[in-house]
């Protein structure tokens, strides 16, 4: 770092619209209003299955967006202990689940925990499966709670207690692509086993799910990029050669079961996933899933200058949308942060992608409180949602699943105002990309979905990224 | 009722100190849809300005090598009072009654068959792995995470440290209930590679403690690349102590059911804790 000479543009760091995710899918106009939709509520509400950590259910943007009596978690009790049930003894209603589905025939792993999962979600059942609570702990429920506010949080009014004890009503504008959607959180582990993610599949296609949302690698060991059964090592794989636990052949079975159990349900509703955050050539597992033939729509980012965020594979995405991005310094591209006090050019080639690193983050909503990514100086907040500041309850978020989520909400509230009518997942991609535009750029095209079909950039420049209705 | 007019007449900026809202004047309106009445700076949000997503820091290798993996940690008293207070939460999970002695000795016959793949050459790195996770050393949980040796991960380092002391109560006490002698006790041909440790067989707290190391990490940093690998690794620990001939098949499992159970429980006993830890990742 050249101390003597301080770069003149060091931490000029320019102020932004913490919407302007919503304004560049053209959802909100300029003015925050609504491009074009109304606040109708389409009844029932367009439902969301998000399959992901828990979320911060009584943050004041998701009140009422979280259905309660659906959310489930798979993390700690095997087949499913309801999320938002305080007495674990309580017994489940008659869940309007969908009983008489075929998607796990061919599928001996599914259809056995199918049949399993249905015993334990018919009436009468306890909320919390044989006692076990649900590990759903709001302080540790960060990525879900960023995820769900993007796809679905409202506009709110808090109440605040200031120095003096007085209370006010603080406004709250923030709000996620498709405010009036229904979410069903499906929490599971991170366990690299197969079952827990072959049920939270089953239970959002149980459920009627319109959209499903996976904001997330699976960890399938042979599914993993880059894949390692090709290359042999001796007698063995390389995959098989250098595995710490040796997969038994039932898991194996269970995670191609898993594979084609994806692809089943998105052919019946749209499956968003998140493409992957490490320039994954073909995708991360299971967006790498998605072709012409199902409806598995893989999400990559752009960022607020309308370029391809730096760690978003060029190949790999359906589509792409707006997220935060990175610093890079490799082969490929140099694409550095000149606005960072401790950024130093030397070394740095001439030639570089410098102009096209954007700042800007996504805002989501955080975990309130002490955890998440926004920590707030509090131990507690004020009992009854009276907040004591408003810091920890939003935080830059960014990657490919901010990206997932912003095109799952876009579908859902295309769904919810009536532009695309409750389709398969085939249809609704073709919905997508059909209200998505070309962006040209040195890298490659990408398309974008648009409300409006002028999606505009805010942090320019604007010119050197051609934009154009197919 | 979705409330979009509290877009028309109030926004959220961020800038470089943080979030403001309406350029960083409070908005004490009993109606939202009028007026913005002046009032004090409501807070300077901190914003994350993380922008690594999932990847390490890059931590200075300047860490004492006698601290953290091998120094332990004082008795976390405040933690266990806690989890005292919250008996009722583990004390009775539906963990599956252990298996009857004729399953047993099938149990034992696999661990015959361990214990001589051990003398085999793909096998034999088991061993050094084996005598070195006897006692409590956190090696095979901080080196999935690319952290061991490194400085800056005290706080995660001392949650592990918990997480392995509080568990080890909780699984004596289930080991206690179910009294399951030891493999080799129920086939003298075993020839363990360790000791018996002085107590009960059923549920194995290695696979207990590290499973519930995994699964209170991943509540914490589940986008973390490693977490999956964690499990992994808390599985490798686990299996390890079968090839040692101190634990049958069905304790390891016991173990990981345990830790799945506890960790709702875990997560709130051991807030503190990981809330320092997350800090040092994000």
């Amino acid at each position: 770092m050249n101390i003597e000479n301080p770069l003149p543009a060091s931490e000029t760091y320019p102020s932004y619209d913490a919407l302007w995710h919503l304004k560049t899918l053209g959802v909100l106009a300029a003015d925050s209003a609504p491009n074009g939709w109304s606040v109708e509520r389409c009844d029932p509400p367009t439902r969301v299955a998000i399959i992901d950590t828990s979320v911060a259910v009584e943050h004041p943007n998701l009140v009422g967006v979280v259905n309660r009596d659906l959310s489930l978690d798979l993390f700690s009790a095997r087949l499913g202990s309801f999320s938002c049930f305080m007495d674990g003894k309580q017994p489940i209603g008659n869940l309007p689940l969908e009983w008489e589905t075929d998607i796990s025939d061919g599928l001996p792993h599914a259809r056995r925990l199918l049949t399993e999962f249905v015993d334990r979600l018919s009436i009468g059942s306890t909320a919390h499966y044989r006692g076990i609570k649900p590990c759903v702990s709001p302080t540790f429920s960060t990525h879900g709670t960023c995820v769900a506010g993007l796809v679905g949080a409202r506009p709110s009014i808090a109440a605040q207690v200031d120095i003096t004890g007085h209370i006010s009503q603080l406004p709250l504008p923030y709000m996620g692509v498709d405010p009036t959607c229904e979410i069903v959180q499906i929490s599971t582990n991170f366990d690299p086993h197969p079952e827990s993610l072959l049920l939270a599949f089953l239970y959002a296609h149980l459920i009627k799910a319109d959209l499903i949302l996976l904001p997330r690698a699976i960890p399938d060991p042979s599914r993993i990029v880059p894949e390692l059964t090709d290359v042999m090592v001796g007698q063995q794989d390389l995959q098989q050669a250098t595995r710490r636990v040796p997969l038994k052949p039932e898991e194996k079975e269970m995670w191609t079961e898993l594979a084609q159990l994806i692809v089943a349900v998105s052919k019946q509703c749209p499956v968003i996933c998140a493409a992957g955050n490490a320039n994954e050539e073909n995708a991360i597992y299971p967006a790498n899933l998605a072709t012409d033939h199902n409806g598995i729509i893989s999400v990559g980012a752009i960022n607020a200058k309308g370029y391809r965020s730096s760690y978003s594979s060029p190949e790999s995405a359906t589509v792409f949308a707006p997220s935060n991005d990175a610093e890079v310094f490799d082969r490929v591209e140099v694409r550095l942060d000149e606005m960072r006090p401790d950024y130093d050019a030397v070394g740095v080639p001439d030639t570089n992608s410098n102009h096209k690193f954007s700042s800007f983050d996504v805002i989501a909503t955080d975990v309130p409180g002490r955890g998440g990514y926004s920590s707030s100086p509090f131990q507690q907040e004020y009992p009854d949602m009276r907040l004591r500041e408003f810091g920890s309850y939003f935080c830059r978020f960014g990657g490919t699943s901010a990206a997932a989520a912003l095109v799952c909400g876009f579908l859902s509230l295309a769904i919810s105002t009536g532009r695309l009518v409750k389709s398969d997942g085939l249809v609704a991609k073709a919905w997508l990309l059909a209200n998505s535009h070309l962006i040209s750029s040195d890298t490659g095209d990408m398309m974008m979905p648009s409300w409006t079909g002028t999606p505009e950039f805010p942090d320019g420049p604007q010119t050197v990224c051609r934009v154009g209705a197919i | 009722m979705v409330r979009l007019d509290i877009l028309h007449s109030n926004h959220f900026t961020v800038t470089a100190s943080g979030l403001v809202l309406n350029d960083g004047i409070v908005q004490t309106v009993s109606n939202p849809e009028t007026s913005a009445q002046s009032g004090s700076v409501l807070s300077v949000l901190s914003l994350n300005r993380n922008r690594n997503r999932n990847r390490n820091r890059n931590r200075n290798r300047n860490r004492n090598e006698d601290a953290g993996t091998h120094g332990g940690i004082l008795e976390p008293w405040k933690e266990r009072d806690k989890l005292h207070a919250m008996k009722a939460d583990w004390i009775d999970l539906p963990v599956p009654l252990p298996p009857s002695p004729e399953m047993l000795r099938a149990d034992a016959k696999e661990l015959l068959i361990k214990q001589a793949l051990r003398k085999t050459e793909p096998e034999s790195n088991r061993i050094e792995e084996i005598l070195r996770e006897a006692n409590l050393e956190l090696s095979g949980y901080l080196r999935p995470l690319g952290i061991e040796g490194f400085s800056g991960f005290e706080a995660t380092e001392r949650l592990f440290y918990v997480v392995i002391a509080l568990t080890d109560e909780i699984g004596l006490r289930y080991k206690d209930r179910y009294n399951v002698v030891r493999p080799n006790q129920i086939e003298p041909r075993l020839n363990p590679l360790l000791p018996n440790p002085p107590h009960q067989s059923y549920p194995s707290n290695h696979s207990l403690q590290s499973f519930s190391v995994a699964f209170i990490f991943s509540r914490i940093l589940p986008e973390h690349p490693a977490s999956s690998e964690l499990m992994n690794s808390a599985r490798r620990i686990a299996e390890n102590r079968e090839w040692a001939g101190v634990h049958y098949r069905s304790d390891t499992e016991a173990g990981y059911q345990l830790a799945r159970m506890l960790t709702p429980c875990l997560e709130r006993v051991c807030e503190d804790q990981m809330l320092a830890a997350l800090a040092e990742w994000v």
